[in-house]
């Protein structure tokens, strides 16, 4: 066994003894429960107008109970979920090494500081991947349940493009969360960055250089605003590219360097 | 002479303040060094130092002829280690947690884990989380981390930390026997006494700098001996010996006297020919070795 897989392993482990793959299981599994709720109180308008606020925001965010539009609210709540519930994943792999006061043990190892990032890096890059699927899969299910009209493989196929893209592209950022959390030694300055990229992501978006801000490109690909070929270019994935590069890159080498205190 | 560790003009500060400064330390083969210091003095910032985990600001260190980092660089498969308080994954039982370290050191023998459980005593927390351990079973834990992958070099801080008495014992009697089969440990430990039992060689570091290195036998020098004495009528006894030419102290914990004359010190019966010929007879007349945690403490200025 390389020291890879070695790696791999222990982090797979660590995983699968904890709670957090079945709370953030639970946690995004609510973008499909609650994108077919929206669905039900669309397709009864009356019983929309009895059921108070929901039913208003469901009229805000949507308009009409199908399949588009029940695909369009999927692809936001994984870009703008995904960027919450990701991050929660990726400050818990990286930051509770901290937490834990784990660190120290695998600092001096055979096994080198940088096989052990990569390990968390695919663990993490496979853990959000497989929620992603799983809520799309669960969306189909849910759709089909609610019985909703519009349904094509051709919206289909375009729609897996949308969700699962706007959720690779919220991968590819990660990174940042990871160096986070390297950087404040722990969960807290990891979730601080997470929200203040999203919020910042709505304020590039309102303001209409979202195309140009990593984290507003996810929900832009998404079709959140509209359809993305007038909202985003290739500069836009090219910016998402070069800042994953760069996070991943801050972080292999903040490993290498920094000092190790606790 | 080859070292197993040698450290030259290790130094480190951490902006204004210099945790360790000019430390030359060279361990050799086989020895048990131990490595006693106040808090704050700069043993687990110089242990972190040895094992790659903090960069020196100036100086080098190598381990097992190896040079130390940059970039974690080691020769950490022949170095067992346990750095201040151990940890362990909570939500891991003793025997994942070590299965972890097993893997990550490469050993293919998966018989390692059980025989390290056993030496450790921890058969009975196998399968526990290691968040339900106690202090002493976690420390245990990072012991049998330590041993797992039969070390040529282990270094502990503090190994005795949390342990119960029995569970001191156990671990010095397992440290020895290290040693005896050729393990190099280098240990701090803030129980001076335990140092002072499995050391042999110690070194005293004291803001920053190694101030004493002492081997067995020049720790048996250096210690003051002195002679106590307790008479009924102290200051009556006190009056006479400083009458024959003694120089006489009063210890006011114990409410003897104390005589540190290498005269009273070499024949103490002339002292208390003295005090029965003042119709004071001793009561108690013993001479007494400073410990090391005494002579420790009078280094580091703790006791004047």
């Amino acid at each position: 066994m390389n020291t890879f897989t070695a790696a791999l392993w222990t982090e797979t482990l660590k995983a699968r003894r904890s709670l957090v793959p079945l709370l953030t299981a639970i946690g995004f599994s609510l973008a499909a429960v609650v994108d077919g709720l929206f669905m039900i109180i669309l397709k009864d308008p009356e019983a929309a107008k009895q059921m108070g606020l929901i039913s208003t925001k469901a009229q805000l965010m949507a308009g009409v109970a199908d399949w588009p539009t029940f695909f369009n609210i999927l692809g936001q709540a994984v870009a703008v979920g995904g960027a919450i519930v990701f991050a929660v994943i990726t400050a818990w792999v990286f930051g509770r090494e901290f937490s834990d006061r784990t660190v120290k043990e695998w600092l001096a190892l055979p096994a080198s500081r940088s096989t052990i990032m990569s390990a968390k890096f695919v663990v993490v890059a496979a853990w959000t991947m497989g929620l992603s699927l799983w809520v799309f899969g669960l969306g189909l299910f849910i759709g089909r349940l609610v019985n909703i009209p519009g349904w094509s493989l051709d919206l289909l196929r375009s729609s897996s493009v949308d969700v699962l893209g706007a959720a690779v592209l919220t991968i590819l950022l990660l990174p940042f969360v990871a160096l986070a959390a390297s950087l404040g030694r722990g969960y807290l300055p990891a979730f601080g960055w997470a929200i203040l990229t999203v919020a910042f992501a709505q304020i590039a978006a309102v303001m209409g250089w979202g195309d140009w801000f990593p984290w507003a490109v996810p929900a832009l690909f998404s079709g959140a605003a509209g359809p993305r070929a007038g909202l985003l270019g290739a500069h836009s994935y090219l910016v998402v590219f070069g800042a994953c590069v760069l996070s991943l890159m801050a972080t292999y080498l903040w490993w290498q360097k920094a000092d190790q205190t606790r | 002479m080859k070292y197993v560790i040698e450290t030259n003009q290790l130094s480190k500060s951490f902006g204004p303040v210099q945790a360790v400064n000019g430390l030359n330390l060279r361990v050799g083969a086989g020895e048990i060094y131990g490595f006693l210091g106040l808090n704050g003095a700069g043993k687990t910032t110089t242990i972190r130092m040895l094992l790659g985990m903090i960069a020196p600001s100036v100086g080098s260190v190598r381990v097992l002829n190896q040079a130390v980092g940059p970039n974690g660089r080691g020769p950490w498969a022949r170095v067992g280690h346990l750095v201040e308080s151990p940890a362990a994954y909570p939500d891991l039982s003793t025997r994942e947690n070590l299965e972890i370290a097993r893997r990550l050191h490469g050993l293919t023998d998966a018989n390692v884990v059980s025989r390290v459980i056993e030496q450790l005593s921890l058969t009975p927390y196998a399968d526990r989380k290691a968040g339900t351990l106690s202090m002493g079973n976690l420390q245990r834990l990072g012991l049998a981390r330590a041993l797992l992958h039969r070390p040529e070099l282990l270094i502990l801080d503090e190994p005795a930390n949390g342990l119960d008495p029995a569970g001191v014992v156990e671990i010095r009697e397992l440290l020895a026997g290290l040693a005896r089969e050729g393990v190099t440990i280098l240990m701090s430990s803030h129980i001076l006494t335990e140092v002072d039992r499995l050391a042999t060689r110690i070194g005293i570091i004291h803001q920053g700098r190694l101030i004493e290195e002492l081997d067995a036998a020049t720790m048996e020098e250096l210690r003051a001996q002195r002679l106590l004495v307790q008479a009924r009528d102290l200051p009556a006894a006190q009056a006479a010996l400083t009458a024959a030419g003694y120089s006489v102290e009063k210890e006011r914990a114990s409410q003897a006297l104390v005589l540190k004359d290498a005269r009273a010190i070499e024949a103490p019966e002339e002292v208390a020919t003295v005090l029965v010929g003042a119709g004071t007879p001793p009561t108690h007349l013993a001479v007494e070795q400073e410990n090391l945690e005494e002579h420790f403490l009078r280094l580091t200025g703790v006791l004047q």
